[in-house]
């Protein structure tokens, strides 16, 4: 599948790309490692919660900076309740659709976008810092595409069992040995996982 | 936009020479007969044939019946290495981690069939280990592979010292060589390496796709390993394409007419091109061997805080084709194996970018490809977080 022309519109001539001076929240998702990062300036109305402003730099990929471009578009404007409902699956519509091995950047753009706003929040008081459980361990295995057809692991019933005792992360997989992503997948698994100071131990068990 | 392309993937392929064209034509409706004994047809085919044989072989300094035509370098590949192993049966073979995927997706499957593979591993510029070579040869290692040229950062193989190893060993090492890269780029005499097999293909030097050929020493028994009608020799069954082996012997022809000035061509075109990079553009590094270590049309540079597949997209809406190594870029989304065996971080695998020459290429298509390539920098580095990171360090 090739790119639509919006993703080669949005990657060609990009909107709202740059570093902002004196943003009010920032957040940088993603890794040279993985090929990709993503980094999300916002300036927010204090009185009514407007994105006043929204800009991004992006080292990745034509549909990472496609991806990171709509976002942007996506969210300006909005109130910060608002621009909370915005999803990969939002940016991936605008775009008029990705090849299923880049739906990932479109993850990557929505959750940028999303932890910039849970930082604004945070700073403002206008949220705890969540606590780590169970269910945050899903909320990011719902951020894994499975590259051969471009939807996340947990809708795909590709993860069986998810356990968190003593820092330690227990994943049961259901990818059959001959599928050439499991390496991927166990590799994308750790790099969300890894980033809390809660996960200790990471074990993913593969059928 | 320039009319027409500016092709810089030429390991890949290359474009058809015309005079390949010229000596296929009359193959595909005249003359498409096959070999055959005693009627004019057959017969001139025979003599065709034995021509076409002569020219490869003498190319690669080996006789014509040691040449036996494939339908290109992986089959020739395939049928030498899995030869080798229905003949000896077992033992140790030796391959290294930066080789081409042919040698190393064969070693697997030797591997699965009680075959023992030791991987060497490389230094910084993609040059296999030798010392590791002498230390892995046990007294059942039966066989040795290597890829001439290296098919990502182009790195010359010492194929003399590996010759001088294998030769010194107490049991005989067959010496398989990947050569598809390196053909028509340096002189490969099969006699002055020890050479038992070797693979070679004719669309990477301006013959047709679709034709290849493996050299097999004489007295090297291989076993079969496609079954059918036999035509010409035990090892080719099946129909042969004479109009695209036409083509290959005119390709070689024309390659090999002036090796040497070749050579130069290349490298002179390879040198303009390394030199107007770094000139017009900051923060480049060179991947693999310099000067005469590397074959002559193959430059591959790092370009930080950048990524491969949006470089490669831009240029080639300028008309350019160019490889990168970036995980985006590939199939399985990972970081080029070759660049990270050599020591290379993730950004610099990304960030690669191969330019592979033909003898078509102009200068002037290097002055447009760097010169759009420094425009596409400098866009991609003031969208890029690690850039702007670096520049507000720099402050």
């Amino acid at each position: 599948m090739q790119y639509s022309q919006k993703v080669l519109d949005h990657f060609m001539h990009p909107h709202n790309v740059g570093k902002m001076e004196k943003p009010d929240a920032t957040a940088t998702e993603g890794s040279p490692s993985c090929g990709d990062q993503v980094t999300v300036y916002l300036k927010v109305n204090e009185g009514n919660k407007v994105i006043e402003d929204i800009s991004f730099l992006s080292y990745g990929c034509a549909s990472n900076i496609a991806t990171a471009s709509i976002i942007t578009d996506l969210a300006k404007g909005k109130t910060l309740d608002q621009a909370k409902e915005i999803t990969w699956r939002d940016a991936m519509e605008a775009l008029d659709g990705l090849p299923p091995v880049k739906v990932h950047c479109s993850v990557l753009a929505a959750d940028t976008l999303q932890t910039a706003i849970s930082n604004y929040e945070i700073a403002h008081g206008l949220k705890e810092v969540p606590n780590f459980s169970k269910d945050t361990i899903v909320e990011e295995l719902k951020k894994i595409i499975y590259p051969q057809v471009g939807e996340d692991i947990v809708s795909l019933k590709m993860v069986k069992y998810v356990g968190f005792t003593d820092g330690e992360v227990l994943i049961d997989m259901n990818m059959m040995s001959f599928d050439s992503w499991r390496d991927n997948i166990a590799e994308e698994i750790h790099e969300h996982l890894e980033k809390y100071p809660e996960v200790k131990k990471i074990q993913i068990n593969f059928p | 936009m320039r009319p027409g392309k500016i092709y810089l993937d030429n390991c890949v392929s290359t474009p058809l020479a015309p005079e390949v064209m010229d000596a296929m034509l009359p193959y595909f409706m005249q003359k498409f007969w096959f070999p055959g004994s005693f009627i004019s047809t057959g017969e001139s085919t025979n003599d065709a044939l034995a021509g076409f044989s002569a020219t490869v072989a003498k190319s690669i300094g080996a006789k014509p019946e040691e040449i036996h035509f494939t339908s290109g370098g992986t089959l020739a590949n395939n049928i030498a290495i899995k030869g080798l192993a229905t003949a000896l049966k077992r033992g140790h073979v030796i391959v290294s981690v930066v080789d081409y995927p042919d040698l190393l997706t064969n070693a697997a499957w030797l591997e699965k069939q009680g075959f023992e593979v030791s991987y060497l591993g490389a230094d910084s510029k993609a040059r296999i280990d030798l010392d590791q070579l002498k230390a892995e040869i046990r007294p059942d290692t039966v066989l040795f592979m290597t890829t001439a040229v290296n098919h990502v950062v182009g790195t010359i193989q010492p194929l003399q010292e590996i010759h001088e190893i294998l030769a010194a060993a107490p049991n005989k090492i067959f010496f398989h060589v990947d050569a598809c890269q390196a053909y028509g780029k340096m002189p490969l005499d099969v006699n002055t390496y020890g050479i038992d097999t070797m693979s070679i293909s004719a669309h990477k030097i301006h013959g047709p796709q679709g034709i290849g050929a493996l050299y097999t020493r004489k007295g090297t028994k291989l076993g079969q390993l496609i079954h059918g009608v036999k035509r010409v020799n035990g090892l080719q069954t099946g129909g042969l394409s004479i109009a695209l082996i036409a083509g290959f012997a005119k390709a070689v022809e024309l390659s090999f007419a002036d090796l040497e000035g070749s050579i130069k061509h290349l490298r002179d075109l390879s040198n303009y091109l390394y030199t107007k990079l770094q000139e017009k553009i900051e923060h480049i590094e060179l991947n693999g061997a310099e000067g005469e270590g590397r074959a002559p049309h193959n430059i591959n540079i790092s370009i930080d805080y950048i990524e491969g597949e949006a470089i490669t997209m831009m240029l080639d809406l300028h008309g350019i084709t160019v490889a990168t190594g970036s995980a985006c870029a590939s199939q399985g989304l990972k970081a080029n194996y070759v660049l990270m065996a050599i020591g290379k971080n993730h950004v610099q695998s990304h960030g690669s970018m191969k330019f592979t020459l033909n003898r078509f290429n102009t200068k002037e298509d290097l002055d447009f490809t760097v010169e759009k390539l420094a425009e596409i920098t400098d866009e991609l580095r003031k969208r890029s977080p690690l850039y702007n990171a670096m520049k507000k360090q720099e402050k």
